[in-house]
Formats: structure tokens, C-alpha cells, sequence
């Protein structure tokens, strides 16, 4: 369970408080955290869970996890965050992580959307259309 | 081989190094074959979006933080945190030509085990139904091969005539004799060469019914002929209900395909009671707020958008839909035969007690009705059985009464005899429609008294009969009623000829 209406209500309102100039903001939620353990709301660990959820999909659409198979240069991860900034007119920072099963290339990951350039991923494509 | 490995060189040349966007989300939980998804942030409405494992969903809830996902396939291999894909596309079926003889899921996946479909084109399954200007009034009619039916309630081409009536009364065999008599027309037609010939093609959709009930329809199909003629939808019981509510809209899309290309077709949804159950399991579980009977409060224009789109099209061609709906104790006043009632231009009303009288197709001449009216009706059917629905009706009334009192006037007592004639006249055995050239010569023998000497019990008899000698030894005769389409002096005179021919023969038996 996600908890109930008023919960989610409450969530959504702490959410949007811990934001400053559309950016989630650190000061603000160390606000917010320090609101809920003083007032120790009913359901309070669903509520938690809301709030921390919302939180990490706003951060996500912040952050470009760029997973690659190789080496990966500093100057490309600067160039991927720069170009993503520049497409989503926020900014964007970028995070490399490694993954062979990508075999070659790049995957990034920013909110729900995913840049594939992969061999993995033209292999899956394949696979898939022949 | 080599066919294979030219097919992946070629994808591999057409492969490039440039990046591919996707729209992703993942699964926060699934239920009943419902997923609720996180992310998926650009998904349209009604857009299709992939599961892993080549599973088929459709996106109906969009929220403010998650998308309610029902799943067209199996759901057991989902599991929370899978991904899930936008495919930037609306859910779309196969249509065309390909699929007649065919028997295909809610998707237009082939499952009569006959191969793929080869299909050219593609249809989506929600499709706004034709506006006002493009359509035409119904005029061409659609023929039963039911005696009853044809000359009392005329089902024409865009029509949509409801098929209403407890369970077990022969709803479905209506729908079924309707498509064989489809099949022998198309044969008869189609072998004539006849250049304004139109045949009808039909799509028979199976919402929520025993498998084995679906087997023994395709059975009947195809031994009456008529299986190359229709496509068969199924999406029975043991499908997930997502497949039960989305099968009648894949069907009208098959349907529809047909029409925009100048074609007639025939769909019969059979059944939409169980397609509203379907869809209020789905929208229960979507969480949508519920109403009457917990059917959602868009119940009704579920059922009025399917139906809108049976039309007959100005220059191009036609529709004709045949829902089904399945009451409890003959209730028409319940929530889903009150709405469908008030979407279609008629109804064929089926009775529990009629059926079990031995009156058999069991329908109700009062309570049934084609708004559509005489206009679907070819002249001849006018000419022999323009009165037959007063007078039975009259016969009702007077059979009510008759039964107080053992004094009747010669008048009422003849009126209840030609009544009870016409009852008899009018049962036919499933699976066996009739030619509309044969249902005008036994009612015009009915109407210049030909069955008025003969016991009424033998009445059945003696109209089979009658259809033997006509279709065995006359066959010039009606063919010329088919192509005249109306009675005219000469047809009469050897109509006149034929019949005193069978009842001297008959009589002498």
C-alpha cells in the first residue's frame, strides 16, 4: 500500500515546499524532514515513502546516469551533461557507471528517458525485428 | 540459409551509431492484469506500451504519478521493477482480405494454428466512428435466412439491431444462421457474375465464452461454407479481461476496413454483457469510481462508441452490426439492455417461454422491433409480408382472451386459426436459413390460403414441404423472384401454377 488520499495529499504539498526555483532544494528538505519528525504525522513512514519517492523522480530528471561498457573520458560525460542541459533547459549533471553487458557504446538514463547507443541495444533491435 | 543470413546483413547495414530515445517506466506493482507503472512520463492515452517478454499493454489511466496499464498478454512472467516501454504507437489490429477464414485473438494474432497472417495494413482499434456527412441512410437490406425475422423485423445494411434474450433462447444461433445465410448469398452471388453484386463479409466476435462453444460455432461455420467469408474474434472466458474488452473494438476495426473499401460487411459481438462485466473488472481495479451495478460511469459510451461505428458510407460501404445482450429472467429494465436498447435502431427480443413452447427462432413479434423499418425490405417482402406482424400481433391479443371464453365468433375463431398457422409457418430449425426467393413463396402460399386445409400440427410438414418442391423442381421460378426482387403478374401466375401443383401432390399424400 501507498498509503491513503491524505497522505499522498500531504506528500505532494511537503514535495512541492522543498522545492526552490523549480530545483529541489537541500536546505528545503532538511526542512521538511525536520517538520514531519517533529510533528510525527499519522503514516508517517508511508508518507516517508511518498515523499522520498517524489523527491528521487524529480532528482532523476536532474541526473544523466550515462552506463558504458568501455572507457568512458571525463570531457564526454561534461559533453553529455552540457548537451542534455541544454535539451531539457535545466541543468544537468552526469554520472558515469559502468556495465559490460552493454558490450560497446553508451546507454543514458535521464527521468523515463533512456538514450540508447549501445551494441547491446542494436543487438536487442535486431533480435526483435528479424 | 542464405534468405536468413541476407536478412541480418541487411539489418545490420541499417543499423547506425546514432542514439535511439525511448520513454521508459517500471512496474510498481501488477494485479489482475493490471500494472501500475512508474514513469513513462511521455505515454499517450490508449498507447500501446511494451512489457518485457513481448507483452502488450495499453495505457487507460493517466495520473499525476503513475499510469494504470491494462496487460494483453501474460501476466505471470511480470514482476515489480521490470521496465516498461513506449511504442509511440496506438494499439492497432491487422486488417484486409487475409484475415476471412481466419480465427484471430483481440490482437489479430492468428490461433487456428493455419500460420501467420499475411496482412498489408493495419487499423487501429479505437477509431472515432464516421460523422454525419459521410454517412447514408439504410436503405439495402441484409437478409436473415430467418422467415421471422426477414418479413417481420428487416435488419438493413449499417443497421444496428440488438439481439436480446435469457440465456439459452438462441441468441446465438440467430447470429450464426445469419452469417451462413451470408456465406450462400456470396456463393450464389459471386458464381452468378452479376458486376452489382455485393456480398457481405462477417466477423463474429466471441467476448467471455466457453472455448468449447467457440469450437462448436467455427465448426458449424465451416461446414455450412461460410467460414471463408468471416473472420472469427475470440477472446473467450480463459483470456485475461483486458483481451475481453478490447476483442469487440479489434473486430470493428476488421469490420471497418471492409466498409472504407467500398465492401459490406456483417459483425456480430456476441456477447456485450459479458464485454461490460470485462470492462467494470477493469476499471474496478484501475480504481475508476463506480456507479449502477459498479459498472464505471462510461459504461454507456463503451458500448455507444463500438456501436456508432456500424454506418453505411456514402460511396463506399457498409457496417451492419448484430450485438448481443443476455438478461436475467427476462429483465429488459436492467442497466446494460436499457443502454444498449437506446444505442441501436431495433431490437430482436427472444422469449424463455416461446423457446421452450417449441417456437423456435423464440421471437417476440411485440416486444421486437427494426426502426429501420420497410425501407431494408426488397418489394416482394413487402407484398407478401407487409400485414404478417399486425396480424400476429392480433393473434396474440385474441389468443390472451380466447382462453376465458369457449364461445368465439367465426371471425376471431378464423383470425386464431391463421394466427396459429402463422406460428406455425415461421419455426425453422438452426443452421438452416432460407433463401429470401423461398421465404416469399411460402408466405405468398400462406397468404392466398394454401395452408389454410391443413392441420395445423402438420403445418411445419407441409411448409418443408413446399420449400423441397420449390427448391428441387422450380428453381427457374425463384430465380427469377431473386433477380425481380418483386411480385409481378407473370411470377404470380407461375407461383400460382407451382403451389397448386405441391398441394395436389401433397393433399394426395
Amino acid at each position: 500500500m501507498r498509503g491513503d488520499k491524505k497522505t499522498k495529499l500531504l506528500a505532494k504539498q511537503l514535495f512541492k515546499l522543498s522545492l526552490a526555483n523549480g530545483q529541489v532544494s537541500p536546505e528545503q528538505v532538511a526542512g521538511v524532514l525536520g517538520y514531519i519528525e517533529k510533528t510525527a504525522p499519522r503514516n508517517a513512514l508511508s508518507l516517508l515513502k511518498l515523499y522520498q519517492q517524489a523527491i528521487l523522480t524529480e532528482l532523476a530528471k536532474s541526473h544523466a546516469r550515462v552506463e558504458h561498457a568501455g572507457p568512458i573520458a571525463a570531457t564526454t560525460l561534461a559533453q553529455i551533461a552540457s548537451a542534455l542541459t541544454k535539451k531539457y533547459q535545466r541543468p544537468v549533471t552526469a554520472t558515469a557507471q559502468p556495465n559490460p553487458q552493454l558490450l560497446a557504446g553508451l546507454r543514458v538514463r535521464i527521468g523515463s528517458d533512456v538514450y540508447e547507443s549501445s551494441v547491446a541495444g542494436q543487438l536487442t533491435q535486431l533480435a526483435s525485428s528479424v | 540459409m542464405s534468405t536468413v543470413v541476407e536478412q541480418i546483413e541487411q539489418q545490420i547495414a541499417k543499423l547506425t551509431s546514432k542514439a535511439v530515445k525511448k520513454n521508459t517506466g517500471t512496474i510498481r506493482t501488477v494485479a489482475d492484469g493490471v500494472a501500475l507503472v512508474d514513469g513513462l512520463s511521455d505515454v499517450m492515452y490508449n498507447e500501446m506500451v511494451k512489457f518485457p517478454g513481448d507483452a502488450i499493454g495499453i495505457a487507460l489511466n493517466l495520473s499525476a504519478d503513475e499510469v494504470g496499464c491494462v496487460v494483453l498478454g501474460d501476466v505471470s512472467q511480470l514482476k515489480e521493477g521490470d521496465e516498461v516501454q513506449t511504442t509511440g504507437k496506438l494499439l492497432s489490429v491487422p486488417v484486409g482480405r487475409a484475415l476471412l477464414g481466419r480465427v484471430v485473438d483481440a490482437l489479430g494474432r492468428p490461433i487456428d494454428g493455419k500460420g501467420p497472417i499475411d496482412a498489408k495494413e493495419f487499423f487501429p482499434v479505437e477509431k472515432i466512428a464516421p460523422g454525419i456527412m459521410v454517412r447514408k441512410s439504410v436503405s439495402q437490406p441484409l437478409f436473415t435466412g430467418i422467415m421471422a425475422i426477414d418479413s417481420m423485423i428487416p435488419i438493413g445494411r449499417g443497421q444496428r439491431e440488438l439481439i436480446i434474450g435469457d440465456r439459452g433462447t438462441g441468441k446465438t444461433t440467430i447470429c450464426i444462421d445469419t452469417i451462413i445465410n451470408q456465406g450462400r448469398i456470396n456463393k450464389v452471388g459471386l458464381a452468378s457474375g452479376d458486376k452489382n453484386f455485393r456480398p457481405v463479409y462477417s466477423i463474429y466476435v466471441a467476448i467471455g465464452q466457453k472455448q468449447s462453444n467457440v469450437v462448436r460455432t467455427i465448426a458449424a461455420l465451416e461446414a455450412a461454407g461460410a467460414l471463408e467469408y468471416t473472420v472469427v474474434v475470440a477472446a473467450t472466458a480463459g483470456d485475461n479481461p483486458a483481451n475481453q474488452y478490447i476483442a469487440p473494438f479489434a473486430g470493428a476495426s476488421i469490420g471497418e476496413w471492409f466498409m472504407e473499401n467500398g465492401m459490406d460487411a456483417l459483425i456480430v459481438y456476441d456477447d456485450l454483457s459479458k464485454h461490460a462485466v470485462a470492462y467494470r473488472q477493469i476499471t474496478l481495479i484501475l480504481k475508476r469510481p463506480s456507479g449502477r451495478e459498479a459498472y464505471p460511469g462510461d459504461v454507456f459510451y463503451l458500448h455507444s462508441r463500438l456501436l456508432e461505428r456500424a454506418a453505411r458510407l456514402d460511396g463506399k460501404g457498409s457496417l451492419t452490426a448484430l450485438p448481443v445482450i443476455e438478461t436475467q429472467a427476462g429483465d429488459v429494465s436492467a442497466y446494460i439492455p436499457t443502454n444498449v436498447i437506446s444505442i441501436t435502431d431495433g431490437q430482436i427480443f427472444l422469449e424463455t417461454d416461446l423457446f421452450n413452447q417449441g417456437i423456435r427462432p423464440a421471437v417476440s413479434v411485440g416486444l421486437s422491433v427494426s426502426r429501420v423499418g420497410s425501407s431494408a425490405q426488397i418489394k416482394v417482402t413487402k407484398q407478401v409480408g407487409g400485414k404478417l406482424k399486425g396480424e400476429l400481433a392480433q393473434f396474440r391479443e385474441l389468443a390472451a382472451f380466447a382462453q376465458f371464453g369457449s364461445d368465439l365468433d367465426a371471425k376471431t375463431k378464423a383470425q386464431l386459426e391463421r394466427g396459429s398457422r402463422i406460428v406455425e409457418l415461421f419455426k425453422q430449425p438452426q443452421l438452416n436459413p432460407l433463401a429470401i426467393e423461398v421465404q416469399a413463396a411460402v408466405l405468398w402460399a400462406l397468404q392466398k390460403s394454401y395452408f389454410d386445409s391443413i392441420d395445423i400440427k402438420s403445418i411445419v410438414a407441409a411448409a418443408n414441404s413446399l420449400k423441397n418442391y420449390l427448391t428441387s423442381r422450380k428453381d427457374a421460378l425463384l430465380a427469377k423472384i431473386r433477380t425481380k426482387a418483386a411480385l409481378d403478374a407473370e411470377i404470380e401466375g407461375e407461383l400460382k401454377a407451382a403451389a397448386d401443383e405441391w398441394k395436389s401432390t401433397y393433399t394426395a399424400k
